[in-house]
């Protein structure tokens, strides 16, 4: 009895969040539909860029391409999350300094970075090394940026607490403001996975031999426009998955954040 | 020590510091070219650099490489924005339409724009067009979020005086909606401005149309003596990137203004 | 403790005042153009065990006074003395209230981990740190919350467990800056409630700062009545009524309704 009314339950429950998903899949079966007799040579049939991508990326070893990119931007962007965040907070606590470079730091940070990739190759060739300082000189700096900003942004009455409190300098910094900065790190941090991802490919469909942007620029200049599209398919399944793994753990980290908010936009 | 001067000292003190942090870094980067730390062949020295600079602000190049990155860049901006306006508005006015087509924009928005300009490329060639696709695509997405977010985040309170006020359809949103939603679409812009000049950038890079993107790999292909004038495109680049984020951080700046004043008369204008 | 003879220690400690305040003023921007004197003279002891209130009208400086008697702010000219040194920082056996709980609480902390604070920053031990904060949970009858974050908790509550961080210190004084401003009127009695059993269970001194004339009457033992800004001591007014009060009784004593007309007296014609 019980079972049958807790499951009518948990069936409402699916449904109400399901029924959403009603547009995305007639998005799809619209492009699979109207695509089928396509003979376009830009835009061909869903079915067979699906047929190819089975081929290629699950049985096939395009897959390689994708650990390629993938261990460049664990680097960069693992490096250009610590940097950020350290430097970020080296600009906090020395304040006449942070504004005394703010400048320079202001103009190298609105420099588009792509502008500078053809002088990077210039300098570094096109190893692991040009792709790893392209992501990292991209990334660095919404971190940075949001890391500064968010400690400058901790509530005063915060700080006299600590004062209070009778907390060390040390422990003011781990107790009080790093967490009270955390969400704004933490859309830093969500900014610079998006730049990465972007310069991964960037850099890799200027001067590279390897890679998943390689692979589509590659076809594309064959003229393999499925597996071009297959390629496309794939970076934005990857973009997408980056994602939702950094809003798992971002959901983990700021549970106390978003719990916080919930309350207050009820009340 | 007179009454003002304290603060007045500070201000100063700290453009002169910030002076003396440019001027450290541009000498440096002389010092660095000139001891031969850094090798001529792939970083000309500040001065050559400045020099090419001045010598193309004169020249009709760099201009026109200029104004085809802008058209570019304004054109998408332009037509995304516009786009996304409208029909964030109009999703952000329906419940059912937000629910429905919310998952693929949220989707779409994760997906690296540029694995889009493969495509571009094949279907429109080196033009402006491709350019004007891809700023438009990438710019598209993240601001129709930002104007879902902000009209469904009318204040409660202003929503309440609406309907006290009897403010219907077009008046409503006029008078009411879009306002409110004013502060989420000048952040959305302010954004959406960069990341359109970057991705006129890149599109000029790989795809190879007019603008400073393909101009500075030209001068890059053309050998080290052209090198200075890389660097010198590259600053132009940046100087135009302090004009966008300046330009749309002010705009953003007057919006959130007005705001914050618009708020704090609600409670009393009921 | 290696020292002086305890009696005579004692015995000295409770003929001094344990918060001096000597002809303190405190002006912002001091020295420039700007400067804007929000403290003209201040001068008042608090006795050991004590309960004072400091009443005045609206910006009248309350609050730059309470920074400068926590240390938190130092004066312009003048001096405080806390148990008879003079203040550099915050002095260890005093403990502060805010008035915003939900900005003086740490929100990323539950409860528990919030009244652990300051025994965190002392070094106690675990055991005894657990202890300690169940005793002072029970000090302000905080039942089972210790898990809760603050945020899932009601104002009252929330403001029960800055009470509570603050007793962890085990303070000689509770420096509280309008503490229950932000409650409704219920939790607002039960609060005043609360903070004179604790402290006649404790046997601490409080200092709080309050615009609300009923509420410095119904607490306190002495009230320093304070001028406009810039501030001085107007007047220092004994509340004799007698203890233990109670919400009803008390206010609706004749000596209160003196009391009350007295010092609206003052407030209502020093502004």
């Amino acid at each position: 009895m019980s079972s049958g009314v807790t499951g009518a339950v948990a069936l409402r429950w699916v449904w109400s969040n399901v029924w959403r998903l009603w547009f995305s899949a007639a998005v799809l079966v619209l492009w699979w539909v109207l695509s089928a007799d396509s003979t376009s040579t830009f835009f061909p049939p869903l079915q067979r860029i699906l047929e190819r991508l089975h081929a290629l990326w699950i049985v096939g070893d395009a897959r390689s391409e994708l650990w390629s990119s993938l261990g460049h931007f664990a680097v960069g962007y693992t490096v250009a999350g610590v940097v950020g965040v350290g430097v970020g907070a080296l600009l906090w606590k020395f304040r006449r300094i942070g504004d005394a470079v703010s400048p320079v730091l202001y103009f190298v940070y609105v420099i588009p970075t792509a502008a500078l990739l053809p002088a990077i190759v210039a300098i570094m060739g096109i190893g692991s090394a040009m792709k790893i300082t392209i992501i990292v000189l991209a990334a660095v700096w919404p971190t940075m940026l949001n890391t500064l900003d968010g400690m400058r942004g901790v509530d005063p009455l915060k700080l006299d607490t600590a004062k209070v409190l009778h907390m060390s300098a040390l422990r003011t910094v781990r107790t009080v403001v790093v967490p009270a900065a955390m969400p704004q790190v933490m859309a830093g941090l969500r900014h610079s996975l998006q730049v990465a991802v972007i310069m991964m490919v960037v850099s890799e469909l200027i001067a590279s031999q390897s890679g998943i942007g390689f692979f589509i620029l590659e076809a594309q200049q064959r003229f393999a426009i499925t597996e071009m599209w297959t390629g496309i398919i794939v970076l934005a399944l990857v973009g997408s998955v980056l994602t939702v793994v950094f809003i798992a753990v971002e959901r983990v980290v700021l549970a106390w954040y978003i719990g916080a908010r919930a309350v207050e936009r009820k009340g | 020590m007179s009454a003002d001067s304290g603060r007045v000292g500070a201000r100063w003190s700290s453009i002169a510091a910030r002076t003396a942090v440019v001027v450290a870094v541009l000498a440096g980067w002389e010092y660095l070219s000139a001891s031969g730390s850094l090798d001529a062949s792939s970083f000309p020295s500040m001065t050559d650099t400045m020099a090419e600079l001045a010598r193309q602000l004169v020249s009709a190049d760099l201009w026109t490489a200029l104004w085809h990155t802008v058209r570019g860049w304004a054109t998408g901006l332009a037509i995304g924005a516009s786009l996304a306006v409208l029909v964030g508005t109009l999703l952000g006015l329906n419940r059912f339409a937000y629910l429905s087509v919310i998952p693929v924009v949220e989707f779409l928005k994760t997906v690296p724009v540029i694995a889009i300009l493969p495509l571009a490329i094949v279907v429109w060639g080196a033009t402006l067009q491709m350019k004007v696709f891809l700023v438009a695509f990438g710019v598209f997405w993240p601001l129709t979020i930002q104007v879902i977010y902000g009209v469904r985040a009318v204040d409660p309170v202003v929503r309440d005086t609406a309907v006290v006020l009897r403010l219907r359809g077009v008046r409503r949103f006029v008078g009411v909606t879009l306002p409110s939603a004013a502060p989420f679409i000048a952040t959305g812009l302010r954004v959406a401005a960069a990341v359109g000049l970057i991705l006129t950038i890149i599109a000029e890079l790989i795809g190879g149309a007019k603008g400073l993107g393909l101009s500075i790999l030209t001068t890059v292909n053309a050998g080290p003596q052209r090198l200075p004038a890389t660097y010198a495109l590259i600053l132009v680049t940046g100087v135009a990137g302090v004009v966008v984020t300046s330009a749309f951080a002010r705009l953003e700046r007057r919006v959130l203004h007005w705001h914050e004043s618009q708020r704090n008369l609600a409670p009393t204008g009921v | 403790m290696a020292g002086p003879d305890p009696s005579v220690a004692a015995a000295k400690r409770a003929g001094e005042p344990v918060l001096s305040v000597r002809t303190l003023a405190k002006a912002y921007d001091a020295g420039t153009s700007r400067e804007k004197l929000a403290i003209a003279e201040v001068s008042f002891d608090v006795a050991r065990g004590e309960f004072v209130c400091v009443v005045g009208p609206s910006g009248a400086g309350k609050t730059t006074l309470l920074r400068c008697l926590s240390g938190l702010l130092g004066p312009t000219s003048g001096e405080v003395r806390f148990e008879g040194t003079p203040l550099r920082a915050v002095p260890d056996r005093l403990s502060v209230v805010f008035q915003d709980y939900s900005r003086s609480l740490f929100p990323w902390l539950t409860v528990n981990r919030n009244v652990a604070v300051p025994l965190r920053v002392a070094g106690v031990g675990k055991q005894q740190r657990e202890a300690r904060i169940q005793e002072v949970l029970h000090a302000v009858r905080l039942g089972d919350v210790g898990r809760s974050y603050p945020w899932q908790l009601s104002g009252g509550m929330q403001q029960r467990v800055a009470i509570a961080r603050a007793l962890a210190q085990q303070p000689d004084m509770l420096l509280m800056d309008e503490p229950f401003a932000s409650v409704d009127a219920q939790t607002r009695f039960d609060l005043e409630d609360l903070i004179l059993e604790v402290r006649r269970e404790l046997d601490i001194t409080v200092v709080l700062v309050t615009h609300d004339i009923d509420e410095a009457v119904y607490l306190a033992d002495r009230i320093v009545v304070l001028t406009g800004a810039p501030s001085r001591v107007q007047e220092i007014v004994d509340v004799p009524l007698e203890r233990p009060r109670t919400q009803l009784g008390t206010r609706s004593s004749e000596a209160f309704g003196r009391l009350r007309r007295h010092l609206m007296e003052l407030v209502t014609t020093s502004s």
